[in-house]
């Protein structure tokens, strides 16, 4: 793999992904419990809900306290007057590069959680892919929008 | 053409027909699940859909207007909620004529405009109008001035290059084709199908009558039946490619093709993404091959390929002629690919054994008489593993990158334009850091405004980052800084 990119995302962005794995954990966890009570109604074996059990608390330990952590430190990008150079992955670790000619939009978005930290992520899509670096401080997001739709806006020959 | 013009009367037919396709399977299932009163009441409410069809296909038919005003294409339609649609000239990628037996009949043409921008309605489509009509709508549409091209189109005629699939070329694109396992998927589903329609007894008859006769009569029967598959495959491609022609105008590609439903279709260069190039297990042997390309855009209709055939089939040394003749960009002069390492292969034989692994599972827990055929599988998959490992590889020329894969039965090669790829991606886990493996994945602009991507699994790492430094547009030092 080549040199990893120059800048990392907000720091926050650790909170906000265990905020949101947490909300998706919970389902899980309902489900158990409910799988449980349904067993000891209905006389079923409590295999399955001890299985779903051994699930739910794996997720909860990969989802909220491992992953995160080693996505936030995988994150990496930067943008140069040509390109975009972004970095991610959990165990795949995979790096992307987007020409600045080949981009058509970028967009910065912003859900209620990542209202709550100030975060916001950015968006840019090509014609045949979207790439998105999920949490940047606010202001950081929409300058970094602003600057690759300044960079994208050179001509390109034909498309 | 200012006045507003009308499809032809016969389109209240196609109206009713493809109403008619689209309900064919809830009536039918609905014949045989229904039962005494409910039957009848069921067929009531066919009938009344069906005296209720006629006036609407009528009523849309006669709401359709299109003319051609202000250098755009305006249609107008909708019985109840009227819609417009311009279009104006100079954003039509493509004009396309289409025939089907219907259409012949009548000397008819379905004309399909498509448009530069993709996704829903980026098309619009006259469903019959006849053929001077459509050919003079053509004409109209695609020149912006049209004096200009009247001198133009009257000298160069002569010139264009244009090539027909012969009959025997033909005849050896249905031959090995590889339609029949197609078709015997096909007669398997309508089998399945029909099986619950047929009363039981009919089986054990059926069995009975099996049982006694002789092995090699069942052997022949069998034989017969797949040389019957095989000739209607035959004749199927024969059909569908039969009087291929392609031809090469200023800055587009014409198609024609078909021989009961008359297909025409525009592809303008500049649209082309990639150029592909496709052997499949039958031909390869003899050296036969596929040209296609990807084109940006468009529309999908059902039925239609994702990529476009260029000629069904060509030679291998045909091949960089029949390049240099259309797609004069896309021509290569070595071909000596650099293809994955040894370490790679291992990956290549786990993952194309999966499906055997699981299989054998099943069969060890099911039906462990069977076990053997898991053994034929296995082979299968270990070779097919194999030949995915020795036939991935890639080449980089300065503006233009080709790639090797195999997909199912398909050896596929694919030649790009640095230009056209919209982002590369290297993908790596910790096994592939350890045995110093990536895998590259391109993405090209795609059907219907989506992307194709091309993956190549576990490439020597020096090598995906040769392609990665390719692609970058920064000066090459700038990455070891």
């Amino acid at each position: 793999m080549r040199l990893p990119p120059r800048n990392r995302i907000a720091l926050d962005a650790i909170k906000a992904w265990k905020i949101t794995a947490a909300i998706n954990v919970i389902i899980l966890w309902l489900l158990t419990i409910a799988g449980f009570i349904f067993s000891n109604i209905f006389q079923f074996s409590y295999w399955f809900a001890g299985i779903a059990l051994l699930i739910s608390a794996l997720s909860t330990y990969l989802f909220i306290f491992l992953f995160p952590k080693i996505r936030w430190r995988r994150w990496r990008y930067e943008v140069f007057e040509q390109e975009v150079y972004i970095q991610h992955g959990v165990l795949i670790v995979s790096q992307t590069l987007v020409p600045m000619v080949r981009v058509q939009h970028v967009d910065t978005k912003q859900g209620p959680i990542l209202k709550k930290f100030n975060l916001a992520s950015v968006t840019i899509s090509t014609a045949a892919t979207t790439h998105e670096i999920p949490a940047l401080l606010e202001e950081d997001a929409s300058d970094l929008r602003d600057r690759i739709s300044a960079l994208a806006r050179v001509e390109d020959a034909d498309v | 053409m200012f006045e507003e013009k009308r499809l032809h009367p016969v389109t209240v037919f196609f109206n009713i027909l493809q109403f008619l396709k689209e309900f064919a399977l809830p009536i039918i299932i609905g014949l045989f699940t229904f039962q005494g009163k409910a039957l009848g009441i069921f067929l009531l409410i066919i009938g009344a859909v069906f005296i209720l069809i006629l006036p609407f296909s009528i009523a849309s038919w006669y709401r359709f207007t299109y003319r051609v005003e202000e250098d755009e294409l305006r249609i107008e339609h909708g019985i109840f909620i009227r819609k417009k649609r311009y279009i104006s000239k100079n954003r039509i990628q493509s004009i396309d004529l289409t025939q089907s037996v219907i259409h012949r009949i009548f000397k008819l043409v379905k004309v399909k405009i498509e448009t530069a921008s993709s996704g829903e309605g980026a098309e619009a489509s006259l469903k019959a109008v006849s053929l001077e009509e459509g050919e003079l709508l053509r004409a109209e549409l695609k020149n912006t001035s049209k004096e200009l091209s009247d001198f133009s189109s009257e000298e160069e005629q002569t010139t264009y290059p244009s090539d027909t699939i012969t009959t025997k070329r033909l005849f050896l694109a249905g031959t090995t084709s590889g339609s029949i396992g197609v078709l015997l998927a096909l007669a398997a589903v309508f089998f399945s199908q029909i099986e619950q329609f047929i009363p039981e007894d009919f089986f054990d008859e059926t069995l009975k009558w099996v049982v006694g006769l002789s092995l090699i009569f069942i052997i022949g029967l069998v034989s017969i039946v797949l040389l019957v598959l095989y000739v209607l495959g035959i004749a199927g491609t024969m059909i569908k490619y039969g009087k291929f022609t392609i031809t090469k105008n200023k800055d587009e590609l014409f198609i024609t093709r078909g021989l009961l439903e008359k297909k025409q279709i525009t592809i303008p260069l500049k649209r082309i993404q990639a150029v592909g190039i496709e052997e499949s297990l039958l031909r390869q042997p003899f050296g036969f091959a596929t040209v296609f390309v990807e084109v940006a855009g468009g529309s999908l209709e059902k039925n239609e390929d994702f990529s476009t055939v260029l000629f069904p089939i060509l030679k291998k040394d045909e091949m960089e002629p029949f390049f240099k003749k259309y797609l004069p960009g896309y021509q290569v002069e070595k071909k000596k690919l650099r293809s994955l390492p040894k370490r790679a292969l291992g990956y290549y034989l786990i993952r194309s054994c999966i499906p055997a692994i699981v299989l054998t599972g099943a069969l060890f827990y099911f039906l462990p008489d069977f076990l053997f055929l898991a053994g034929i599988f296995w082979l299968f998959s270990l070779l097919q593993g194999f030949l995915k490992w020795k036939d991935g590889g890639y080449w980089l020329e300065q503006k233009r990158l080709s790639l090797r894969f195999r997909r199912g039965i398909h050896r596929t090669t694919m030649r790009i334009y640095h230009q056209r790829l919209q982002s590369v991606e290297i993908k790596q886990h910790p096994l592939h850091k350890r045995h110093r493996l990536a895998t590259i994945q391109m993405s090209i602009i795609g059907m219907l405004g989506g992307g194709t991507h091309y993956t190549i699994k576990e490439l020597e790492r020096a090598d995906a980052n040769q392609i990665f430094d390719w692609y970058s547009y920064r000066k090459r030092a700038d990455f070891k800084r």
